[in-house]
């Protein structure tokens, strides 16, 4: 059998095995908060980062739920950090950000929110594709409590994700930290 | 100049490779397919390989076709019943064998898959976490908004609004006082 017989059985495997998995980090609506190195990892008070699996066992789990379900369920990635800014150099933090917001805007997304004021900063970026909203991105900080970074990947309609942000409540929601780095 | 059999390049030489093999390739292509052969150690590795593979394939066992079969054959077409070719059956075994190599590609890929999802599958504990997680991060997405939506509406009540609003009841109200002290 000839080498290239072989070369093209070995990448149908691959595109069988591989193919069928898109990778989060090829969808548009992904950016990549990680990577950017926004905030020390070890110092975060909360991080999420759901995908894959453990986000579909999450749309079954909140059946009682039916709009938190619905929205979930649309979704292929939620990356949450939480970083608290007492005693910290808020000032490389917020350059961070705003190197952050450049490459947001470099890479087409689209700014919804914007407000600086008082040393606050808050941005929310919107990324569409084929006319749809495929991701959001926020970036936030207020000095003397804490920055927040969120990318959330996936099928968005900024109204429901509005009223579900109405609905919960950190305080309660905030027990959560046994398992804040649950990947 | 029209090319001479010396010029034979590899991707030529691998094409003619297995016609060679099975006897198939015209005799006036053979020498050249020899020459390059003696002057290429890769083309000569792959005939090698491919001669290997077609002696192991020849070397399999071949089931005789019972003669009630050959009979009843025989008498259905009334002639000679000719057995398949050697070599006719050595190409056709290679392409099942090409067939089976590439169904076993493709559903090892698929199964390779499954099996890595079902691998993956979370306890009830982690998807409870992770539904209290997606929960936190939609309430901070709440906050920050909140936030954000105060100081956007003070911004307009007080830029927008009051200002303006503040002005026009201070020049009316001095207008007054104007056309009173008049």
């Amino acid at each position: 059998m000839r080498k290239p017989t072989l070369f093209a059985i070995a990448l149908l495997f691959l595109a069988a095995s591989s193919g069928l998995a898109q990778k989060v980090e090829n969808e548009p609506g992904y950016f990549s908060i990680q990577d950017l190195d926004l905030f020390p990892r070890d110092k975060l008070s909360v991080e999420v980062n759901l995908e894959g699996a453990l986000l579909r066992m999450v749309v079954e789990a909140s059946r009682d739920d039916p709009e938190f379900s619905s929205v979930i369920a649309g979704l292929r990635a939620i990356h949450v950090q939480v970083f608290p800014l007492a005693g910290a150099d808020t000032g490389s933090i917020r350059s961070k950000i705003g190197r952050a917001v450049r490459l947001l805007e470099d890479r087409g997304w689209h700014s919804t929110v914007k407000v600086r004021e008082g040393g606050e900063e808050t941005y929310i970026y919107l990324k569409e594709a084929d006319g749809k909203i495929a991701g959001l991105t926020l970036l936030s900080l207020e000095p003397g409590d804490e920055a927040v970074a969120i990318n959330i990947v996936g099928r968005i309609d900024p109204a429901q994700i509005g009223r579900l942000g109405r609905h919960f409540d950190i305080p309660q929601l905030e027990k959560v930290p046994a398992g804040k780095k649950p990947e | 100049m029209s090319r001479s059999d010396h010029d034979l390049r590899c991707e030529e030489a691998l094409e003619i490779l297995e016609p060679y093999l099975d006897g198939e390739l015209s005799a006036s292509k053979v020498p050249g397919l020899r020459r390059h052969l003696e002057r290429c150690a890769a083309c000569a590795a792959e005939l090698e390989l491919a001669g290997k593979i077609q002696r192991e394939l020849r070397s399999l066992p071949q089931p005789d076709c019972p003669p009630e079969v050959l009979e009843r054959v025989r008498r259905a077409g009334g002639g000679e019943v000719v057995p398949f070719a050697p070599r006719r059956f050595a190409t056709s075994v290679r392409i099942a064998a090409a067939a089976a190599v590439l169904a076993v590609a493709v559903g090892g890929g698929v199964l390779f898959f499954h099996v890595q999802r079902a691998s993956d599958r979370p306890s009830p504990e982690e998807v409870a976490q992770a539904t209290r997680q997606a929960r936190l991060a939609f309430a901070y997405i709440g906050k920050v908004t909140r936030r954000a939506g105060l100081d956007v509406r003070d911004d307009v009540l007080v830029k927008r609004l009051v200002t303006p609003a503040t002005e026009s009841v201070s020049r009316s109200l001095g207008g007054r006082r104007s056309e009173k002290e008049l």
